[in-house]
């Protein structure tokens, strides 16, 4: 071997171990890369199921949650129809007892009949308690705003109750702060449920002494001011522990007072809750056997007093009941409550045509002439709101006067209500009705008929409180 | 023991002693892989301590500084091959540090299957840094190596004092290093 040659060619060992060496490392990395491949393709199996659990996962939440909304929405419809089914009967039950007590009843009679009525208009309170409730957890309680008197409705709300803090000996007083003697914007209904809320538990719990109710309204800013509802009472007070659970639904100090007093132990937590949902609170401070003061606040609006006084600050006389023989169409499918509206004006000579539906009642309007129309609104074939819209129709057509229509219903939703004002109905009367705001709706269409009679635009659309 | 490192030894020696010497090195060693070696396989370590031996004899250079020299090499072909590495540091003490918690996670992202001793180290004062080697392998000069590599590769030279001991059938150096005033 040459110089030449030993540096130019390798040895043959040398030559065999890079021939063995790229063969290894040609073994080696085909078994590297089929490893890899083995792991990618367990990735993409993992990626696969990862992606398909992930869809059924989505499926099955998208499922729980159509369920849930379902459901949601069965309850809903259910405490709407359950309002309608238990006021329905309660307003026989409550109708037929008012009737009974018109009907020249012995003591012992008479006061069996007034039990009567008076555990009729406790259950009905205790409803309205429970579907309060209810539509404030399914956030479907509607607050209104509209200007009313905010010292009227004080007063009226003290007066109701003169007469049970009277029976228990107990003073109740008003104390009204010149600022609070004005107009106000926001929702009178529920002003009025939360002040006769803590007056009704101030007399409930207070056995001497005296309730007093103090309002008074403080300047916030320009467009709103805070009003604010104390009831104070002097009596038994509430201990420490239990001031935290007080506002707690179905809470009530202890199972003692439901037993003594009574009551759903709802009350204060709607009251908190409607006083929240109209810009306040309520809170309360107590002293054991020293009394308490509920303090209610709201953020209300500024409104000026209206020219003409709200239907309810003026009821009118049933005089005008009387003075003809007017002709009454009542569409009510329920037999009760057609027996309730009959018995309810038996003292009166009126000529009253009855039908159980919308159909029937737009057949006998557009044959016959009344003067006022009373429609239910849930009723078979078609609902009284069409009817209304239809009868306004055949007015139309036939150039006739605009004849009052006043809605019966157990829908006492404020939404619901201004629907049925802008589709024609003059007046909403919330079920069950008592003798009495039947009566007074019955003068007051009566009334805005003969004023209108003539008025080449009659424009009658009032809105009525509930009582 | 990945095969990186008998390459770079045939190489070194290579370098060191040409071909011919190697190749009869080789061929006096009675190795079970035949002296044929892959960067990218791994081989037992008694190989690589049996061509140090040979090497060493081979070469007539102690055993100890045979590995200091291979030491030397492998710092020369990591600063070589891999620079990102080094972009981040100012000097060796931060150079040493980063061994544990950078160099090896990146050399187990690609060999997770590699035997690698561990390296901890511990600043004692301004310019001085103490670094623990733990090793089922008897590399410490092979680890003075790279050590010195580092401070000189940085311009830093650096006294160094070991000391030895066996710890749970491990090798364990610690060094002293103390960059020159």
């Amino acid at each position: 071997m040459t110089l030449i040659e030993s540096e130019t060619r390798v040895s043959r060992q040398r030559y065999q171990r890079a021939v063995l060496a790229k063969k290894q490392a040609e073994e080696l990395l085909d078994a590297k890369s089929r490893e890899l491949w083995e792991v990618n393709q367990k990735l993409i199996g993992q990626a696969d199921t990862l992606e398909q659990q992930v869809r059924e996962r989505t499926a099955d939440l998208t499922k729980a949650k159509l369920a849930a909304e379902a459901a949601n929405h069965i309850k809903s419809v259910f405490l709407a129809s359950m309002s309608h089914e238990i006021r329905t009967p309660l307003n026989g039950v409550l109708g037929m007892a008012e009737v009974l007590l018109d009907s020249g009843l012995n003591a012992e009679q008479r006061n069996m009949a007034v039990t009567i009525v008076d555990s009729g208009q406790i259950l009905l309170a205790v409803l309205n308690d429970i579907l309060d409730l209810s539509k404030i957890e399914a956030g479907q309680l509607e607050i209104e705003e509209r200007p009313f008197d905010l010292a009227e409705l004080i007063r009226t709300t003290c007066e109701l109750y003169k007469a049970k803090a009277h029976e228990k000996g107990i003073a109740l007083t008003l104390t009204l702060a010149p600022a609070a003697s004005c107009w106000i914007a926001s929702d009178p209904v529920r002003l009025r449920q939360v002040l006769g809320n803590m007056i009704s538990n101030a007399i409930k719990f207070t056995n001497e002494g005296e309730v007093e109710i103090i309002a008074e309204l403080r300047k916030h800013t320009d467009k709103h001011n805070d009003l604010i509802l104390s009831v104070r009472d002097t009596g038994m007070g509430i201990p420490k522990s239990k001031l935290s659970k007080l506002f707690q639904p179905f809470v009530q100090v202890d199972a003692s007072v439901a037993r003594k007093f009574g009551g759903t132990g709802l009350g204060l937590s709607i009251s908190r809750q409607i006083c929240r949902m109209l810009g306040g609170d309520m809170t309360v401070s107590s002293r054991l056997n020293a009394g308490s003061v509920f303090t209610a606040t709201a953020r209300v609006g500024h409104a000026v007093a209206a020219d003409r006084p709200a239907p309810a600050d003026q009821p009118a006389g049933t005089d005008i009941i009387a003075a003809r023989r007017w002709r009454i169409l009542l569409a009510e499918d329920n037999k009760t409550n057609q027996l309730v509206f009959s018995k309810y004006l038996q003292g009166f000579d009126l000529d009253i045509t009855v039908v159980e539906n919308g159909q029937a009642a737009c057949d006998a309007f557009a044959r016959g002439q009344f003067d006022i129309v009373f429609m239910d609104v849930n009723m078979p074939v078609m609902d009284g709101i069409t009817a209304t819209q239809k009868i306004r129709g055949i007015e139309a057509a036939a150039n006739r006067p605009r004849t009052p229509v006043m809605a019966l219903t157990a829908n006492t939703m404020v939404h619901e209500i201004e629907g049925y004002l802008e589709k024609g109905v003059d007046r909403h009367l919330g079920k069950p009705i008592k003798k009495a705001t039947l009566l007074a709706a019955l003068a007051d269409g009566l009334a805005m008929l003969t004023e209108d009679r003539g008025d080449a635009t009659p424009v009658m659309s009032r809105t009525a409180g509930d009582g | 023991m990945k095969g990186v490192v008998f390459v770079e030894l045939i190489s070194m020696a290579e370098d060191l002693a040409g071909e011919d010497a190697v190749d009869k090195v080789l061929e006096g060693c009675d190795l079970p892989s035949g002296g044929v070696f892959t960067t990218v396989g791994n081989y037992p370590c008694s190989e690589l301590m049996t061509l140090v031996q040979a090497f060493s004899t081979s070469l007539d250079t102690p055993a100890g500084e045979l590995q200091n020299r291979f030491g030397r090499w492998m710092f020369a072909r990591f600063a070589q091959g891999y620079p990102a590495f080094f972009k981040d540091k100012n000097d060796a003490f931060s150079m040493l540090e980063s061994i544990e918690n950078e160099v090896h996670v990146e050399v187990r992202k690609l060999y997770p299957e590699a035997e690698l001793p561990t390296f901890e180290t511990r600043r004692m004062g301004d310019g001085a840094l103490e670094m623990i080697y733990s090793s089922e392998r008897p590399l410490m000069d092979f680890c003075q190596g790279m050590i010195e590599a580092c401070t000189e590769h940085f311009g830093t030279p650096a006294a160094i004092e070991r000391r030895e001991h066996r710890k749970d059938d491990k090798y364990v150096a610690g060094f002293e290093i103390r960059l020159a005033a």
